[in-house]
């Protein structure tokens, strides 16, 4: 597909615009500073049975502007209107560092990184901003989700996403990143006189969006499975109410990538083990040494790092303050091995920084989010897994989540259930919820399924003051998960 | 402080993108932006001095009875993001239900007490000050702070081709404050027009001393105690309203509270909860998006159900007119949601509150409170920070955060007094959102799972 849209798509042009903030973000103990320009296009269509269309396009360009001056940071952005715009931006960046500075006692150091430049570009077979059929496609999606008799409310959206990410720092690394995505979501509810149930797909909570062209909506059948959740939704009202106690699970791909992103991808963010974020965000129950001595599950649990993984919101070949993506382990055989670290994070304890350091667009500072966080595999299929499990619950799609400050104790609902018998799927259950303490969980992992059943998904996230949003990748097989407590809410 | 574009640029800029909107048979525009300054602290440092503006003009238009929008952050170009909008709409025909809803027409809007020059005083330095301020006192007192001071200006401005032609702007300062100590912890966070206002400096000393206390928590055990929500706790309860069915899409729907069970008394007589943009608290703002003048939406009067925020689009569904809610969240479809909460505060002092519980919980705070069943207004999150027992109508010893799952009605139900103090807190991904809330004594609030 096409790169050249927009203003910021020649190479030329935007190295010189930040070769300007370069220049301005200078002066007395200013010893780093680094620029990104974003120029960022998005085109949604959404739609809701019997409603009214909404399709909106939206664009904008801007510039963020950070220094670290006197071992301290300073950062401004500003929407791009010319040159003047941009040596404004990085003034107030220095003149914000200087401020700060004199109020600091801790001051960072960061270790040279030699420069890494070049050009990345997502891979896009069908380009969404070019490819037509988006109404047909939304009003059949619409038709079947909404078809069922009891669904009282469907709606559907179309998205995609395109962006110039532009990089240059003071210590001559220069990048254009080209990414794209494009997804889709469909939420159904159904009501009775006494219920209300709901079904998503592919995902629920925005859906999900993957770091590709139009070719990954064409591959979600979704007028079918529109038509499924509809179903779903209904039988949902009547289906039995989930028990409380305590079961075995195999949790589904789409629910265990929110659990990673809960209890993994945050836990494991190291500008909030060191407690940058204990205001807003929260911290973790990971301390700076746990590195190779905290289990956090068994054996079975192995969580990488990895946005060279093409397809998600996580990939990507540079981050946001310009350090190469490449896979590292997180979590070996149980075990902590890494963080999610950003320069700043990594300096503070000597570590290589992992490449997590990410921004929402150009008006926000990087801040430590997961970039593709997956479970890895194991093997067998899903079936299989059933069979492993014997008596007890399939369960997926999140419904709803909540985990405390520490990541510690978390409790989350799933849209649907099914009891498992002798590992064949039984009966629908709704209100599904279950329980528990971060390391005792994953200890209790007992199997994840092969790669033949591994989902990746996109998800949407919030972080830093003012609350940024994050695009990261959660994935995972289906996952046996032992003696956990359910029916808690 | 300035605006960043200011009352006249806003206009010209908006009435720019009308005159390119000639195809259409309606059209809109709105310009929003935000200039802040944030200076986030952590420890020893000021680790994140933050200086952001944001801003993005949108235009709606109307061609052949369909609806479509463009924004950009580029104001100096509008017509781009007309044009675009234009040919959304016209190769949208065809797909789902013509225009219901046209563009608002020219009204009177609400005066408000919007500017305080106080904020100017509240610069980086200022600010960076207070944190050093901040940071030294929880140091002193063995603990670490954690924070945010900041300040920003908002500016809305809409047209319409129907003739609305409305701008405002308006101060605003927030602070935010975790303080850590002995593995006890106390948060404060208020936010308003002004700066003064917030108490900046007392809310460190009383932060500071509350952690203090809160060395060394105990275990709460699971079971239902009696509990003083502090006034944080209680506007929690607040996010939530639009979820219950307190929206125009809600009503239209057939769900929630104001089409199921209208009239109907879901809290105690002292319960008084409304949307009211013209507050003298919270965020107050006189129109939305739409150019539609905000009023007050009375969610729960003395605890019966009343009304649900709409914008054009839903006002149109439940025929109403809109009660000025329009709003657009980041990658979702356009709502009316609720944007300055209020819960009434009552004439019970906080003391007074606790003396009036032999045994039971002080509740600073909730924390990541999210809806588990919408029919039966039910949440789970976990209590947090400054949280301790009351024993004998006093505050003793400190308590650990503990998870729970509640029904917010059935909480507001069991109310038995309400404070006379109140603070506002934000409202996650609403623009110029708030919740103001004074504290609540719930008789009856369970800690640990369901039964």
């Amino acid at each position: 597909m096409t790169h050249e849209w927009g203003s910021a798509h020649d190479d030329e042009t935007a190295r010189a615009l930040c070769e300007t903030a370069l220049g301005a973000a200078s002066g007395p103990g200013v010893g780093y500073a680094d620029v990104r320009l974003v120029e960022c296009e998005e085109t949604r269509l959404y739609g809701r049975r019997g409603g009214e269309r909404d399709e909106r396009a939206e664009l904008n360009l801007g510039v963020g502007v950070r220094v670290l001056l006197d071992g301290v940071w300073g950062f401004a952005a500003a929407p791009l209107g010319d040159e003047a715009d941009i040596r404004a931006v990085a003034a107030r960046a220095v003149a914000g560092a200087r401020a700060a500075a004199w109020a600091s006692d801790e001051r960072i150091t960061l270790p040279p990184r030699p420069p890494a430049s070049g050009r990345h570009a997502t891979e896009a077979a069908i380009d969404p901003f070019s490819h037509t059929g988006r109404h047909d496609l939304l009003d059949r999606a619409l038709a079947a989700a909404g078809a069922p008799e009891k669904v009282v409310s469907a709606e559907v959206g179309l998205n995609a996403k395109r962006q110039h990410r532009h990089f240059a720092d003071s210590e001559g690394s220069r990048q254009h990143q080209h990414l794209v995505e494009s997804g889709a979501t469909v939420m159904v509810f159904a009501a009775d006189e006494h219920d209300v149930q709901r079904r998503s797909y592919p995902n629920s909570f925005h859906g999900n969006t993957a770091g590709a062209g139009w070719e990954y909506v064409e591959s979600l059948r979704l007028v079918e499975e529109a038509a499924r959740v509809g179903e779903e939704a209904v039988a949902l009202l009547t289906a039995p109410p989930a028990p409380s106690g305590t079961g075995d699970l195999v949790i589904g791909p789409a629910q265990m990538a929110l659990q990673i992103h809960e209890s993994c991808g945050h836990a494991l963010e190291l500008d909030r083990i060191l407690g940058d974020e204990s205001n807003f965000a929260g911290a973790s129950f990971i301390t700076p040494d746990a590195l190779g001595t905290l289990r956090y599950g068994s054996p079975a649990v192995n969580v990488t790092a990895d946005p060279t993984v093409p397809g998600t919101r996580g990939s990507f070949a540079w981050d946001d303050e310009g350090t190469p993506a490449g896979r590292r382990e997180l979590i070996r055989e149980g075990v902590v091995v890494d963080f999610l670290s950003s320069r700043d994070s990594a300096a503070r304890l000597g570590l290589t920084p992992v490449g997590a350091a990410r921004a929402d667009g150009w008006a926000y500072p990087p801040v430590c989010f997961a970039t593709n966080v997956f479970l890895e595999p194991g093997s067998g299929s899903l079936e299989e897994l059933l069979d492993r499990l014997g008596d007890g619950y399939y369960v997926d799609d999140n419904r709803s989540w909540s985990i405390d400050e520490r990541r510690w104790n978390f409790q989350f609902g799933t849209e649907v259930a099914y009891e498992v018998r002798r590992g064949r799927r039984g009966r629908l259950l709704k209100n599904f919820s279950y329980g528990g303490v971060t390391p005792r969980f994953w200890g209790s992992v007992e199997a994840v399924a092969g790669p033949v059943e591994f989902r990746a998904f996109g998800m949407p996230c919030g972080k830093g003051e003012p609350k940024q949003w994050g695009f990261l990748g959660h994935g995972a097989s289906p996952t046996l998960v032992r003696d956990v407590r359910i029916g808690v809410a | 402080m300035e605006p960043y574009v200011g009352g006249d640029a806003a206009v010209e800029a908006l009435e720019r993108a009308l005159a390119h909107a000639k195809g259409a048979e309606e059209a809109e525009a709105f310009l929003t932006v935000r200039s802040g300054e944030y200076t986030r602290f952590a420890g020893e440092r000021i680790h994140q001095a933050q200086d952001i503006v944001e801003r993005q003009l949108m235009v709606r238009v109307v061609v052949g009875g369909r609806t479509a929008r463009a924004a950009t952050s580029r104001i100096e170009d509008p017509g781009a993001a007309v044009r675009t909008a234009l040919a959304l709409a016209e190769g949208g025909a065809g797909g789902g239900r013509p225009a219901s809803h046209r563009v608002a027409a020219a009204s009177p809007y609400p005066e408000l007490d919007l500017w305080h020059a106080d904020v100017e005083a509240w610069d980086a330095a200022a600010r960076s000050r207070d944190a050093a301020h901040a940071m030294r006192e929880a140091a002193a007192a063995g603990g670490r702070a954690y924070g945010m001071f900041g300040r920003a200006v908002t500016e809305l401005a809409v047209a319409t081709t129907a003739g609305v032609r409305a701008y405002a702007a308006a101060t605003e300062a927030s602070g935010a404050l975790t303080v850590k100590a002995g593995g006890g912890s106390s948060y404060w966070c208020d936010l308003g027009r002004s700066a003064p206002a917030l108490g900046v400096r007392e809310a460190v000393e009383r932060t500071v001393a509350e952690a203090a206390r809160s060395r060394e928590p105990v275990e709460l055990p699971d079971g239902v105690q009696d509990v003083v929500l502090g006034p944080l706790a209680a506007g929690e309860l607040l996010h939530f309203f639009g979820a219950f069915g307190f929206t125009g899409a809600a009503a239209a729907a057939g769900v929630g509270a104001v089409a199921r069970t209208p009239g109907a008394r879901m809290a105690a007589p002292s319960i008084t909860v409304a949307d009211d943009a013209l507050a003298d608290v919270g965020l107050p703002f006189p129109f939305d998006i739409e150019g539609v003048p905000k009023r007050r939406v009375d969610f729960l009067t003395e605890g019966r159900v009343g009304e649900a925020v709409t914008d054009l689009a839903t006002a149109a569904r439940l025929g109403t007119p809109s009660t000025g809610h329009a709003h657009i969240a980041r990658e979702e479809s356009p709502a009316a949601i609720p944007a300055n909460l209020v819960l009434a505060p009552g004439t019970t002092p906080q003391d007074e509150l606790v003396a009036g519980v032999e045994r039971g919980v002080y509740v600073q705070r909730f924390w990541y409170t999210r809806v588990v069943d919408p029919q039966e207004s039910t949440i789970t999150g976990v209590s947090r920070d400054g949280c301790f027992l009351i024993e004998n109508g006093r505050i003793t010893r400190p308590v650990a955060g503990k998870r729970f799952t509640e029904s917010v009605f059935g909480l507001l139900s069991r109310v038995d007094a309400v404070g006379d103090r109140v603070a506002t807190q934000a409202l996650m991904n609403v623009w110029n959102g708030a919740a103001t809330a004074p504290a609540l004594r719930v008789r009856g609030f369970r800690f640990g799972p369901r039964p």
